[in-house]
């Protein structure tokens, strides 16, 4: 019996490690919840085709890898480029990654040089731009570079405050922007960034949209489900992305008048903050609503942080757009990784104040330093101002399951005794 | 004729396994350890005699192994099921080539051997938590899935889909998680190969634990499941070898180590 069967290639196991790991996720979030919602079918499918049979979306165009927030997806689209965000959820390229970075380092990085180091991409970026956010993934960008890849580093201030800040990141975006234009041979004009800034303002506005519906007392969609929609726009075609997301908030306005509630009506409101929830890491926001509360807002760089501000332009000419630009993805950032991080705190509270949040789960990666290290203030401002406030390292194994639920179910728990205590 | 008895009391089976003087397997027997297996064991050993028309005058030496293998109060000495494991792969994959690391599954726990040129034992791991990925927990998975155990190769070469993963191998939590696939109209297949590579990683996590190096081994009952080794193959990154019965390797390897035993005591 042994002759009868071919081993699987490195890649093809690599393949089946992460068609599991994303089918298992996709199954609870279509599976586990009451009144599921048919135009999220756009987003399960995808996640499908290109997670669990590996199809590519982007033939023939150049895939622009990005390996973090700030890297302007508008300057990308101006020049004809299709961004690919590499933040990784994959338990499979986390242990790929965990051979060439430190034990303790954050699971997201190691996923993301795991799958560099793997070099099996759906779709393999043809460039990658590395902005010097926090240690880990500046010198991740380094690793990436000597295991033969093409990355640029684009210098990212670690203050914000400061006008010397805000002038070198806006020469950094411009570098940025001189070095994609090289390498595509294009030339960033007026026309080209303003309709790609439209197009992108477009996005978010819809996004908009969605968490309005999550400030009602009824609440016609998960959090999960929304992780999942705003993952999508990592590496989704943004036409195609907009309108599954028109046809989504359709729906939704539809469930609304309907009164569909994805909860019951005493579920606690979670506002969910740290280090992102990457599909299909979506372990803690699956155990929260598998627990019988909802996640009505999240102050992650993965969703909220990704579409909450949009870029001001002044006028339309291409240098103030370029520095409105800059401004968006420094100023409005609430990243951990800066000195003072006051911004973050102010989020989080105005986000329990809108969405009505009885709650905030604050996760960390275990190994994200500045997450773990900003706890400490979180939590300090959370108890000033009442809120109640669990905090949670986790990583991207599957084993701790068990204990992790408990914890989120007690939390839960005395959240929904408060709300009994109030009536 | 002189003859050697390797007899091997697990939590499932008792394995009995008869050598000749060159250590070659002339017969052996698998049953049920059920409430009283030293008794059973006794009864298996009479009647395997009885059917290989062997006298037990003729029985010189038996070596006992596995958990019951101190209430097997007739055997001339007793040793652990790894070194018993170690010397019955080595002779029973004599023609296949030398064997480097052992793969066991048995009915409550899991091994990993590392051995050495001489094919003394250097290394070796256990799985430490319950009945996780063990042949316990295939049995329950076919109970729960209403085949039997000898079905799940079959099921899991047919599955097309994905290869559902259960998260928890804890046997208990593993059965609802299956009902709840099976109630969510997943398919038997797809569930069942989910399975395989749920056991198939904990194993080879287990084998990196002492190193892989090649030849492989696997034996235990589990290896009779062609599904499963090719989990473990896939997992391993290569092939494995499975003896023609893998669940006697180790009451083999006692019979072996009962020859040795016979014949330095009476050359001493």
């Amino acid at each position: 019996m042994n002759d009868e069967h071919t081993i699987e290639t490195p890649k093809e196991k690599q393949n089946r490690h992460k068609a599991m790991e994303a089918i298992a996720v996709l199954n609870s979030l279509k599976e586990d919840f009451k009144s599921p919602i048919k135009s999220m079918d756009y987003f399960y499918d995808l996640f499908e085709k290109v997670y669990c049979r590996h199809e590519p979306l982007h033939e023939g165009k150049t895939k622009i890898g990005t390996m973090c927030i700030q890297i302007p997806s508008e300057i990308i689209y101006a020049l004809d480029g299709v961004p690919i965000r590499l933040c990784n959820g994959f338990y499979t390229d986390d242990e790929i990654g965990s051979d060439l970075m430190p034990s303790k380092s954050c699971p997201l990085v190691k996923a993301t040089v795991g799958l560099f180091a793997s070099d099996n991409f759906t779709d393999k970026p043809d460039i990658t731009f590395s902005p010097t956010t926090c240690d880990q993934k500046t010198k991740a960008g380094a690793i990436i570079g000597s295991l033969g890849h093409t990355i640029i580093d684009v210098g990212f201030p670690r203050t914000k405050e400061s006008e010397e800040s805000r002038h070198y990141w806006r020469e950094s975006v411009k570098h940025f922007a001189v070095e994609l234009s090289k390498f595509q041979g294009k030339k960033l004009t007026r026309t080209n960034l303003e309709s790609a800034i439209k197009k992108v303002g477009y996005a978010q506005s819809l996004y908009h949209k969605l968490t309005d519906f999550r400030k009602n007392k009824i609440v016609p969609i998960l959090g999960v489900d929304m992780f999942l929609v705003t993952n999508a726009f990592f590496f989704d075609k943004i036409d195609g992305w907009i309108s599954a997301v028109e046809k989504l908030v359709a729906e939704l306005e539809q469930r609304v008048i309907e009164g569909v509630n994805v909860v019951g009506k005493a579920s606690p409101r979670i506002v969910y903050t740290g280090s992102p929830p990457i599909f299909p890491n979506y372990k803690i926001p699956l155990i929260i609503e598998e627990s019988d509360a909802i996640i009505v807002a999240d102050e992650t760089c993965s969703s909220n942080r990704m579409f909450n501000d949009m870029v001001a332009v002044d006028e339309w000419n291409l240098y103030d757009m370029m520095d409105s630009i800059s401004d968006k993805y420094l100023k409005a950032c609430t990243c951990p990784i800066f000195t003072q991080n006051n911004d973050r705190i102010r989020r989080i509270i105005q986000l329990v104040r809108s969405y009505k949040g009885d709650g905030v789960i604050y996760q960390a990666f275990a190994g994200c330093q500045v997450y773990e290290m900003e706890q400490r203030s979180v939590l300090a401002a959370m108890e000033r101002e009442g809120i109640p406030i669990l905090y949670i390292e986790s990583d991207y194994s599957p084993s701790q399951q068990g204990q992790l639920t408990t914890r989120v179910e007690a939390f839960i728990e005395s959240l929904k005794n408060r709300k009994r205590m109030k009536k | 004729m002189k003859y050697f008895v390797g007899i091997d009391i697990g939590s499932t089976a008792i394995k009995i396994s008869v050598a000749d003087e060159n250590k070659n397997l002339i017969g052996h027997k698998i049953s049920a350890s059920g409430s009283m297996f030293y008794k059973y064991a006794q009864e298996a050993l009479t009647e395997l005699l009885r059917e290989l028309g062997i006298d037990e005058k003729e029985v010189v030496y038996t070596v006992a192994t596995g958990y019951g293998r101190k209430l097997f109060k007739e055997a001339d000495e007793n040793i652990s099921e790894i070194t018993a494991n170690a010397i019955g792969a080595q002779q029973a994959a004599k023609e296949y080539g030398e064997i480097k690391t052992i793969i066991n599954i048995g009915g409550q726990d899991s091994k990993a051997i590392s051995l050495d040129a001489e094919g003394n034992v250097v290394n070796f791991a256990m799985n430490d938590r319950c009945a996780a990925g063990t042949g316990k927990f295939l049995d329950v998975v076919a109970m729960n899935l209403e085949i039997g155990v000898d079905e799940l190769s079959d099921y899991h070469f047919k599955s097309k889909g994905t290869p559902l993963s259960i998260s928890s191998t804890c046997a208990v939590f593993a059965e609802s998680e299956i009902i709840g696939l099976l109630g969510n109209g997943h398919s038997v297949e797809d569930i069942i190969s989910g399975v395989h590579y749920s056991i198939a990683k904990r194993i080879v996590k287990l084998v990196k634990r002492v190193g892989v190096k090649e030849n492989v081994y696997f034996d235990g009952g589990p290896a009779l499941n062609g599904g499963l080794v090719s989990a473990i193959e896939n997992e391993l990154g290569h092939k494995i070898y499975v003896p023609k019965h893998p669940q006697i390797t180790t009451s083999y390897g006692a019979a072996v180590l009962a020859c040795d035993a016979f014949f330095s005591e009476s050359e001493s």
